[in-house]
């Protein structure tokens, strides 16, 4: 198996509330694996039980071989097992350099600090021109720049992403899959939450369509957005 | 004219001292939102410490480097055993959680120290500066105070750990995720600031005799500052604490000394009331 991260029947919620009813999924290396739903699928939830934000109650989480389900979401994150979160989540306080420093924290990820930050720039040479800048005081498609640029500072093995295009205008977002897609081009796997469904099907090269917290559907991207169910509950045609 | 600017200059050095007490209290609150009420009892315990060394045989303000570590370590310790756990939980539980540390302290300080005066008896140097007299050891307080501050500047915008403190208190799940141990972080940072009011009751310590009670008044002094800065502000704990000490120094002349903590306490309600978030802006 070339799964780098594997689910197995994860369950989880909040509180009484149980969110994902088993979810089994793989994230195979050097792919783009994308996973969509409606909204309060449990997208957001099977992201943050990977980390371990949310703990799983039941089932397995296992990323490059390793059972890593009852780690802290920072030894993941030092292993490479990356989360960009939902609604950003930078360090409004610090500035852009700053945020991009922190994103290097992990010793394994500090060795390779000034390469990854001229890669980072390269990318977004917008977070260059703003790196004394306060990230709070970034607009929003800088903010999402910022929040990849950090992710891609702590050397992710897979680099997972909540809702990149969230609130972002269509020219931003199509830019910013443009670099996602350099990026598995250059060897990354990535792992794509994604609301903007036609744009992340067309993108990927594996899909799953999570509903009412369980896997629906699965497969190869372009079969996935062919599906009827798929196209009528989500593509609206 | 002279015995006033006298005051007023007393008043701005011992401010730098309450401001810097007042950081370790406002660090502590804007990195993991704890208002931690064994303040003042680690800073009585800070003056103790001095004492303890002094009495070895150190001097004075030699002590203050072991003060530091042992207050540093004393923070950690406090943290793991009375923070850690409720840290996440509602805030009324940090707040009994440090009261009884704080009840703690003074306990096993009164059993050991009794609740009588101690002082620090060393050589003092008294300066005169165009009639001003100015004795030795406040002008190094005040001096310790402001190169400590700078110390805590300088870890907290130069060092990668630093950093990771101000990351984690701007957002610790996002730390989390960039695979900052935030646990660890709060350890450190609850640990700095127990240092800082450690060291602040050292400073003191050399200047006015003092008991295991007196950390009290300090900690009341140490909000009011905090407040006045804006809490989970350092350079605003700093500038709130040169303000108390003004304030303290420019009535000293005109009024009995009980009523400047009657002055104070109206300062601090009426920011509190016109100007909740301090005068220079704290934490949203």
């Amino acid at each position: 198996m070339s799964a780098l991260l594997e689910l197995n029947g994860v369950e989880t919620g909040y509180g009484e509330v149980q969110v994902l009813w088993g979810v089994s999924m793989a994230v195979e290396q050097g792919r783009m694996t994308t996973l969509v739903g409606a909204n309060g699928a449990g997208k957001t939830t099977t992201m943050r039980a990977i980390m371990g934000i949310v703990h799983p109650w039941k089932g397995a989480v296992r990323f490059q071989g390793e059972d890593v389900t009852r780690l802290s979401a920072h030894d993941k994150a030092q292993m490479g097992l990356v989360l960009v979160p939902e609604g950003r989540q930078l360090f409004s306080d610090l500035t852009v350099e700053e945020n991009l420093e922190m994103g290097a924290y992990s010793p394994r990820a500090r060795k390779s600090l000034d390469e990854n930050m001229r890669k980072v720039y390269g990318f977004f040479p917008r977070l260059e021109e703003r790196k004394r800048q306060k990230a709070g005081t970034l607009s929003g498609g800088e903010q999402q720049m910022l929040a990849v640029g950090r992710g891609l500072m702590a050397d992710p093995v897979v680099l997972m992403i909540d809702e990149l295009s969230l609130g972002l205008a269509p020219v931003l977002a199509q830019s910013l899959f443009a670099t996602l897609k350099r990026l598995k081009d250059a060897g990354l796997t990535i792992f794509l939450v994604e609301q903007n469904v036609h744009l992340a099907l067309a993108l990927s090269d594996y899909a799953y369509v999570l509903a009412e917290g369980r896997v629906k559907i699965e497969g190869p991207s372009h079969e996935v957005a062919r599906n009827e169910e798929v196209r009528e509950a989500y593509l609206g045609i | 004219m002279l015995q006033i600017f006298s005051s007023v200059m007393d008043g701005l050095l011992i401010g730098l001292v309450y401001g810097l007490a007042a950081i370790g209290l406002t660090l502590i609150f804007g990195v993991m939102d704890v208002v931690n009420l064994a303040h003042g009892s680690i800073i009585a315990l800070g003056m103790f410490f001095l004492y303890l060394f002094f009495g070895a045989g150190l001097h004075p303000y030699l002590s203050l480097v072991p003060v530091a570590i042992l207050g540093f370590f004393f923070g950690v310790i406090v943290y793991l055993i009375a923070v850690k756990r409720i840290i996440s939980g509602p805030p009324l539980m940090s707040l009994l959680s440090t009261f009884s540390v704080s009840m703690i302290i003074i306990g096993i300080g009164t059993a050991l120290w009794s609740t009588s005066p101690y002082n620090i008896n060393f050589k003092v140097e008294t300066y005169n500066i165009l009639g001003y007299t100015v004795t030795s050891a406040r002008l190094i307080a005040a001096v310790a105070a402001v190169l400590v501050t700078f110390g805590l500047y300088f870890f907290l915008y130069r060092t990668v750990l630093g950093k990771a403190v101000r990351a984690v208190a701007n957002n610790r799940e996002a730390a989390e995720l960039m695979g900052i141990p935030s646990q660890q972080i709060l350890a450190i940072s609850f640990g700095i600031g127990t240092m800082l009011a450690m060291l602040s009751g050292a400073l003191i310590a050399t200047l006015f005799p003092f008991t295991i009670l007196s950390g009290g008044v300090y900690e009341l002094k140490s909000f009011v500052a905090s407040v006045l800065g804006g809490l989970g502000n350092p350079t605003g704990a700093l500038l709130g604490g040169i303000i108390l000490g003004l304030i303290e120094g420019s009535v000293a002349p005109f009024i009995q000394i009980s009523w400047t903590n009657v002055i104070e306490f109206v300062i601090f309600v009426l920011i509190l009331l016109f100007f909740p978030t301090g005068l220079f802006g704290g934490r949203k």
